[in-house]
């Protein structure tokens, strides 16, 4: 029951993922975190299975923060840069021996055209650029949500509103406390931590 | 349910007409019956060759991508575009080389030879075997609608813009009638000097 | 020690020569010359056959080889290493095309392929350069790059660089053989004369006497349908190169 939520405005990405570790129907941590940073303006948020997660998206994100050493500090992979070389190992992983089991979000804000940018990715490494994102159960309550309020050029209060609500119908109809959202956003100045005020 | 050709679901249809031939795919990316992206293009040009994409999304984008590599390569080799004819040929051995651990996807290649002006249309099994015609190819989870609204509606020797209304209403209509299919289309329609393509809306449920 | 490391041959002198590339180049230039005509509707290649004792069989010994059905190569200098490039010509050709692209490889492909063997053996480990140059002709059914395709008419060196030419020589009397197709070459030739210039140059520069046993002749020329083995076959088209038989060589000198 992890969830992952993402959603684009005029000009932010928000990612937010669930808090709660889980292992079968036990929780075995509360605050637990399912995103890394991967330079300035890219984030990623994941879920799948317990090992392959961590290990696959340290792996990304120190080779992100590589190309971003091996080149100048002004010089970092575009987001839709880190999102085709996230599918290309992954889905280099899909026709090995041991593939990993990890679905994404990927979350960016492409400062040179000032655009923000959300990718969403799967196990397969199925690849889609959408305007707002969801993996696992999330996505049959949520989607429906955002199908219905979202509109490209809302602004950073309407997207934490829309996050809200989806927060909200999570938590009333999925059957295990997820811990609530950690939430990320990314805008011009960078990736930062919002708090979610608490459920109602 | 598990097949990996209808997993994610689409479709592409191609059409042969009087100099000139047509290529369309739809827009929809899924995972089983949830839409996920409504903006997922599977027809990729290279040079005079167009290449449409249908079964597994992972592999069409790894299949496009590994194409563009492939056909510059060529390009700077021998500092000319490929011909469709010879793209056909370089997509059946790049797909016989994983024989026996196939990429899960249907190409289909539509396009108009430069050199003899002739028009082109082919498709593929996963393994690489080319299906030669000379009327329509279909592929995708709608390829059994596809081949029924192509048999009734495609004649030989169309003009340009029938040829485009044949083909967008084959696609349209059959797309319609697969749950995996539709949510907007791409049609391309290609004469030898000129290429238009056109966005279809669709019906978006 | 030393056998831990495998040196390369051909390594740079002080003055910034690779050496061994200039002695493999002295290989080819006392080789039998060996020459190359383009005309409007084709190419010739011609070189000498010279066996070195009286009871030798003429006809086992071949110069001018078939790679591809639209090219033939011929060589001056070593010629087991020809062998060995022929051999090799003949691989690539399908390995990196015709098992691809289901056609055979237009004529500058396939010399970029073997110049790039050639090069290979100037920079590899354990190895010498091949002591040959080559001639390879060819027909283009393509339009290659900016060119117009139609025949092609290539020089590869030991180097592996690789010259296009509308009429040269290589080998012992490449000298006097490119001076005598400079006086002879004129644009808009056709393959007819191309032959005849062939055997007028030949006939310069050799040494025992020309016939159908000692000159060799290779060309790039219409279709040779006749050739195909089989009949009725639509759009099956014969090879453009084949080898002049012992007779059509004579035919040619009579009318010299």
């Amino acid at each position: 029951m992890e969830v992952l939520l993402g959603i684009t405005g005029k000009d932010f990405t928000l990612v937010a993922a669930s808090n709660a570790a889980m292992r079968g129907v036990t929780i075995l941590k509360a605050e637990d975190d399912k995103t890394r940073t991967l330079n300035s303006h890219t984030m990623m948020a994941y879920s799948g299975e317990a090992g392959d997660t961590v290990q696959f998206a340290e792996y990304i994100q120190a080779n992100v923060q590589l190309y971003g050493m091996r080149n100048n500090a002004n010089w970092q992979l575009s987001p839709p840069a880190v999102a085709s070389f996230i599918r290309q190992e992954l889905a280099r992983s899909l026709r090995s021996r041991n593939a990993y089991h990890v679905n994404l979000l990927i979350g960016g804000f492409d400062t040179t055209t000032n655009k923000p940018h959300l990718y969403w990715l799967d196990h397969l490494a199925s690849q889609a650029s959408i305007p707002y994102a969801a993996h696992g159960y999330a996505q049959y309550y949520c989607l429906s949500i955002l199908d219905k309020h979202h509109h490209p050029g809302i602004s950073l209060e309407k997207g934490l509103e829309l996050m809200r609500m989806c927060r909200d119908e999570l938590v009333k109809r999925l059957p295990i406390d997820f811990k609530g959202l950690s939430v990320k956003v990314i805008t011009a100045k960078g990736v930062q931590k919002i708090e979610l005020e608490t459920a109602t | 349910m598990s097949n990996p050709f209808s997993i994610n679901g689409g479709a592409v249809v191609a059409m042969v007409g009087k100099d000139c031939v047509a290529i369309g795919c739809d827009l929809r990316l899924g995972m089983q019956a949830l839409t996920v992206s409504n903006n997922f293009p599977k027809i990729f040009t290279y040079g005079d060759a167009y290449l449409g994409l249908t079964g597994l999304a992972t592999d069409v984008t790894t299949m496009a991508e590994l194409f563009r590599y492939k056909v510059n390569m060529y390009r700077l080799r021998e500092e000319r575009a490929i011909e469709p004819e010879t793209m056909a040929n370089l997509v059946s051995s790049s797909l016989y080389e994983r024989r026996f651990g196939p990429y899960f996807v249907s190409p289909v290649i539509a396009g108009i030879n430069q050199r003899t002006g002739k028009p082109f249309i082919c498709g593929f099994d996963s393994i690489g075997c080319i299906d030669f015609a000379k009327d329509f190819i279909v592929s995708g989870t709608a390829s059994d609608q596809l081949f029924g609204t192509c048999e009734s509606l495609w004649e030989p020797d169309l003009e340009p813009e029938d040829l485009f209304e044949t083909c967008s209403q084959a696609l349209l209509n059959s797309v319609d009638r697969d749950a995996l299919s539709g949510w907007g289309a791409h049609v391309y329609i290609i004469t030898k000097d000129k290429v238009i393509k056109r966005l279809l809306k669709g019906r978006q449920d | 020690m030393a056998d831990r490391y495998s040196f390369s041959l051909t390594t740079f002198s002080p003055s910034g020569k690779l050496v061994q590339i200039e002695y493999a180049l002295n290989a080819v230039n006392q080789g039998v010359t060996a020459l190359g005509i383009k005309a409007t509707n084709g190419v010739v290649l011609a070189t000498e056959k010279k066996s070195s004792n009286a009871l030798t069989n003429p006809s086992s010994l071949e110069k001018i080889a078939y790679v591809t059905p639209d090219i033939g190569m011929v060589y001056s200098g070593m010629g087991p290493d020809f062998r060995v490039l022929v051999d090799r010509a003949r691989k690539v050709s399908h390995t990196n095309y015709k098992r691809i692209y289901n056609e055979y490889p237009p004529t500058r492909i396939l010399v970029q392929d073997v110049a790039k063997v050639m090069q290979e053996a100037t920079q590899s480990g354990g190895v010498r350069p091949y002591g040959v140059s080559l001639l390879v002709a060819g027909w283009d059914e393509k339009p290659a790059g900016t060119g117009k395709g139609g025949p092609a008419l290539y020089q590869v060196d030991p180097s592996g660089s690789y010259f296009p030419w509308k009429a040269t020589a290589i080998g012992k009397s490449a000298t006097s053989a490119k001076t005598f197709l400079e006086k002879r070459y004129s644009e808009g030739l056709e393959l007819e004369d191309a032959i005849h210039i062939a055997l007028l140059t030949l006939k310069e520069t050799i040494e025992g006497e020309m016939s159908g046993e000692t000159i060799e002749i290779g060309i790039v020329g219409p279709p040779a349908d006749n050739l195909l083995g089989y009949e009725g076959v639509e759009h099956a088209r014969g090879p453009r190169f084949r080898k002049l038989s012992p007779q059509e060589v004579d035919d040619y000198l009579t009318n010299l």
